[in-house]
């Protein structure tokens, strides 16, 4: 009997203890496998209507980018990956004839034809007006996501979403969007009474709600302010180290060509993840996330994420 | 030993519940990012192409390259977008100049490209198609002028300093300390007092790329873009049957 007695205190101990530190037990955890959920993510970034490779004219750039030959790419991801969101950074617009010619409307329907989730907005989408950015939404079948530009009294009113949630496999996923101060880069007439907000505040509001209300495993913020300035101006490295409860921040503005991720910690210690795949579609990045099932999510916990460069299939 | 496991399996069971209701409401967002693996994937001419979306730019495409894959000129030396200063916006600047002057009809005394407005990295040598001009400057910016005081073109100068150089002509400066110096306007050290004719797109003229300075100064604008004006440029040295060409010559240059 005290060996018994002993027994049932010990496993009580020790379950106890598994369940304070909240770690998995495999008796609990029936299905190893199961406890794990896979993300790809793909995207861009001021693709400026570059419908079109660049010309074979003898330029550095020259064959690269096209939506002809990313959309294959992106098929063949979706082919391999139960999962896959596809995102822009904003700068659809401007760049390439096709933009002075029809405004924007082959960029979106191309963008639709590909399966964009989502996108936000960059300084060079108001270029043609915010009535025609309006009008061209019209082909778009993605929400356009921004937080920090308020857009009442414009043709842009109840035209764009704060962020969108997106339910893939088991896992939820929460998008929000920020855009650059117009002021002193987009020609007054062309933003007109669109009111910017601070991006850090706005991102951290509505991510922090999409993190406790909404309860959504992971939060995407997609980025037109920059990755960073040699000035004091916001941008998405200092927007990442201020930020709480943002996951991963896919850039855009600078045209700058990651080698790889930049990982900064966030205001609770947690990493935050920053890409951004340079301009005009040359380079579609890809991110294949998995994710740990926790039994114990403490939002206030640091987490971190380890990374590493795609090997093989 | 069946009635122990019986009774481990029992308190097992307990502290499961428990554990679930408590942690039962954080459940539901169960998942975080543990792991990245990441590829940065270059899209070149060799990959694959989807028929679906060729299909749908087909016609757009068609309508575009018709009208944009006429040669206007011929460039001699490959032409680069450099800072301070670079040939290709040493071209720019030279092509508004010299059309400023003539589609307004009067002398201007410096002409300016703003550097984030030139949206090639390079040009090079061989035809140049209307296409790469409208990839060079894609903006609808008109062509204006503004008379401007010395006091302000100078400000406006610093703030190009600041900003790295963009590219001028009619004029030269040095970058010291993020400001400009030993500035010269037609060759004449930049009078303070004196009201200089200074040519500029209208974003630039409006307050872009942080020239507030230049706002409260009317414009001139005849209708004719900064586009318009590099096109009869180039257009202009094809019908004197020379080449598009262009050097670097310490326009702007950084102090030692």
């Amino acid at each position: 009997m005290p060996t018994r007695k002993r027994f049932i205190q010990q496993t009580a101990l020790a379950t106890g203890a598994f369940l304070a530190g909240g770690m998995l037990n495999s008796a609990v955890a029936a299905d190893a496998e199961a406890e794990v959920e896979k993300l790809t993510i793909l995207h861009t970034n001021d693709v400026h209507s570059r419908l079109e490779p660049f010309p074979m004219d003898g330029s550095r750039n020259q064959g690269l980018g096209g939506v002809a030959a990313r959309a294959l790419e992106i098929s063949k991801v979706r082919a391999e990956q139960r999962n896959v969101l596809l995102l822009d950074a904003g700068d659809i617009f401007q760049g390439t004839p096709f933009f002075n010619f029809y405004k924007g409307e082959p960029e979106m329907k191309a963008m639709t034809m590909m399966g964009y989730d989502a996108c936000t907005m960059g300084n060079h989408d108001f270029d043609a007006g915010m009535e025609n950015f309006a009008t061209q939404m019209k082909h778009a079948k993605f929400p356009v996501i921004l937080c920090n530009y308020d857009f009442t009294g414009t043709p842009l009113e109840y035209k764009t979403v704060p962020y969108t949630i997106i339910n893939k496999g088991k896992l939820k996923i929460g998008i929000t969007g920020v855009g650059i101060e117009m002021k002193g880069l987009v020609p007054d007439n062309l933003y007109g009474n669109t009111q910017y907000l601070d991006p850090v505040v706005q991102a951290n509001r509505v991510a922090e709600q999409l993190k406790r209300q909404d309860n959504c495993d992971m939060v995407i913020c997609l980025s037109h302010l920059g990755f960073r300035y040699r000035e004091p101006k916001v941008s998405d490295e200092i927007f990442a180290k201020e930020s709480v409860h943002i996951d991963l921040i896919i850039g855009g503005h600078t045209h700058t060509f990651f080698d790889a991720p930049v990982v900064y910690k966030n205001k609770s210690g947690s990493d935050v993840v920053v890409n951004q795949v340079g301009w005009a579609g040359i380079v579609l990045g890809r991110l294949d996330y998995a994710f740990q099932r926790n039994k114990k999510k403490n939002l206030e916990a640091s987490h971190t994420v380890v990374i590493g460069k795609k090997t093989s299939e | 030993m069946p009635d122990s496991l019986k009774q481990y399996r029992l308190v097992r069971l307990l502290f499961c519940l428990m554990a679930t209701g408590v942690i039962l409401p954080a459940c539901k967002t169960s998942y975080q990012p543990s792991s990245l693996q990441y590829e940065q994937f270059r899209i070149t001419e060799k990959a694959p192409q989807d028929t679906n979306l060729q299909a749908m730019i087909r016609p757009y495409a068609d309508s575009v390259n018709r009208i944009m894959n006429q040669v206007i000129g011929n460039v001699a030396t490959d032409l680069e977008k450099k800072q301070p200063e670079g040939s290709l916006g040493n071209l720019m600047a030279d092509a508004v100049f010299a059309e400023a002057s003539r589609v307004f009809s009067k002398q201007v005394d410096v002409a300016f490209i703003n550097y984030g407005g030139i949206r090639v990295a390079q040009i090079p040598a061989g035809p140049l198609t209307l296409n790469q001009v409208f990839e060079m400057m894609p903006f609808d910016n008109l062509l204006v002028v503004q008379q401007l005081p010395g006091s302000v073109l100078q400000e406006f100068l610093d703030n190009i300093a600041a900003r790295g150089g963009w590219p001028i002509s009619g004029g030269q400066f040095v970058i010291r300390n993020k400001k400009a110096t030993d500035v010269l306007i037609g060759g004449q050290p930049l009078d303070l007092n004196r009201t200089y004719t200074v040519v500029n797109s209208d974003y630039v003229a409006n307050g872009g790329d942080d020239a507030a300075m230049l706002r409260s100064f009317p414009q001139e604008n005849r209708g004719f873009l900064v586009r318009d004006a590099l096109i009869h440029y180039f257009k202009g040295l094809t019908a004197k049957g020379e080449a598009i060409t262009a050097t670097t010559s310490n326009r702007v240059r950084h102090a030692n």
